[in-house]
């Protein structure tokens, strides 16, 4: 699992989410680096969530990724709900 | 003419004279840009949530009450921790090797100072919560999201009065950000500098325009002129979205070895590789780009292989300010910053081109 640093954040679980094959656009940090660039993942949503922050934040778990940035070496990631469009 | 065709929904929303946008690392190129009528926004992505709100202070002394932007990168998804030591122990052999050729035919010195990796925390949820909760509290007049969603935001910001502007490389992005609220849409296309999208600026701007409804569409890619202004209104955008253009100006606190660089550049003086971050980015021509596009160099690695890789030549050559080997983001319209401008004539230079551009095209010279 992808794990992140994730304070005075709320876990869940959303059934109806759960199983749902999805693509995330938008982008994220370059790892070790003050650079950020578009990132596109597309995978399976577990249906596991985390809400961070009020007004909450909220990102969905992507396992079983089937696209992913090259050097991108873990098998799950977690996606901003916004960002995330079902497929 | 007898409507003035700069004077867009644009200008109408937020109370200025001209449809024109500076994104900037630089305050003083803001409050310049604000004062001469534009609209200007300042990229505080790698700032501190203090440093931040110091900077909206500062600005709104120089500015008063006129409208000004802060933008965050915020995050679409979060990839794992890490540690810096074992990434760099993932670089393979070859490629420290390549690297090692490039400095030893080129000459280049150790950086001055250690290498810092371009570290800046790590950018994740947390630290853009961090960073936006500053401009919330700040009230910040425009928020602006260069990368990810602000949707969830939005409601948030409107009830402090703030307007939220989303840069969208994709059009279903944009769908998305305009049902959730948001004041302004940037459309951004192929031509921009840094990591852009695929999607040309001719063709992304008309598509989100189609669907955007009563949001402003501003053109973001490759703006740096009048004409480029009037194109982009003739497409259907309500402004223009610009960040090359002010690095040369007077104000800017860019290396003068880039702003002369960007004066010397046309639009062939840029490369779309992978060779620096491992995504693609558009970056000026260098030693570094040159060698990595040899028919018999290694494939650069992907993310956050490359960058570690690159952050020895990049720290030397800005340490020892050496011009055949910096870098830096252009956009592919550099070929038009031709000259060394104060802000403030920018902008008037601009428009000017612009009306006379739409006066060529309906043959009224009034």
């Amino acid at each position: 699992m992808a794990e992140q640093r994730w304070i005075n954040a709320v876990r869940g679980f959303d059934p109806e989410m759960a199983g749902k094959q999805a693509e995330c656009d938008g982008g994220g940090p370059v790892v070790g680096t003050r650079l950020a660039s578009r990132q596109e993942f597309s995978g399976v949503l577990s249906g596991e969530y985390m809400d961070h922050g009020d007004p909450p934040w909220r990102w969905y778990l992507m396992v079983d990724l089937q696209r992913k940035p090259a050097g991108y070496e873990q098998d799950s990631v977690w996606c901003e709900s916004n960002s995330i469009f079902l497929v | 003419m007898t409507k003035d065709p700069l004077h867009t929904k644009f200008c109408e929303m937020m109370g200025i004279e001209f449809p024109i946008l500076a994104f900037t690392h630089c305050k003083d190129v803001v409050s310049a840009v604000v004062n001469a009528g534009g609209f200007a926004v300042l990229g505080e992505a790698m700032n501190t949530p203090e440093v931040i709100a110091a900077d909206i202070k500062w600005i709104r002394e120089k500015v008063g009450d006129k409208p000004f932007g802060v933008d965050l990168v915020l995050p679409s998804t979060a990839p794992p921790a890490a540690d810096l030591n074992e990434l760099l122990a993932g670089i393979p052999q070859s490629h420290r090797d390549f690297a090692a050729e490039i400095k030893k035919k080129y000459e280049i010195p150790d950086p001055k100072e250690e290498v810092d990796l371009h570290q800046w925390g790590g950018l994740n949820q947390e630290i853009s919560r961090a960073q936006l909760d500053v401009i919330l509290e700040e009230r910040a007049p425009v928020f602006v999201s260069g990368l990810g969603s602000p949707a969830f935001i939005v409601e948030a910001a409107h009830e402090r009065g703030i307007k939220v502007f989303g840069l969208v490389g994709k059009t279903r992005q944009a769908q998305r950000e305009i049902k959730a609220g948001v004041d302004v849409i940037i459309a951004q296309g192929y031509d921009a500098a840094g990591h852009t999208g695929p999607i040309g600026t001719f063709s992304i701007v008309p598509e989100v325009v189609a669907i955007a409804g009563d949001t402003p569409v501003i053109a973001a890619g490759g703006i740096t002129s009048g004409r480029h202004l009037a194109a982009a209104l003739c497409l259907g955008a309500a402004g223009v979205w610009t960040g090359t253009l002010w690095l040369a100006s007077r104000e800017s606190d860019s290396d003068m070895i880039i702003k002369e660089k960007l004066l010397a550049a046309h639009s062939d003086s840029t490369v779309y590789s992978t060779c620096v971050s491992g995504f693609p980015m558009r970056i000026t021509k260098c030693a570094w780009t040159k060698e990595w596009s040899r028919p018999d160099a290694p494939r650069p690695l992907g993310s956050p292989y490359q960058m570690l890789l690159s952050a020895d030549y990049i720290q030397a050559a800005n340490d020892h300010r050496r011009e055949d080997l910096m870098m830096e983001a252009f956009g592919q319209g550099a070929s038009f910053v031709t000259s060394m401008k104060p802000a403030r004539q920018i902008v008037f230079d601009m428009v000017e081109e612009a009306l006379a551009t739409f006066e060529d095209l309906t043959g009224d010279d009034e």
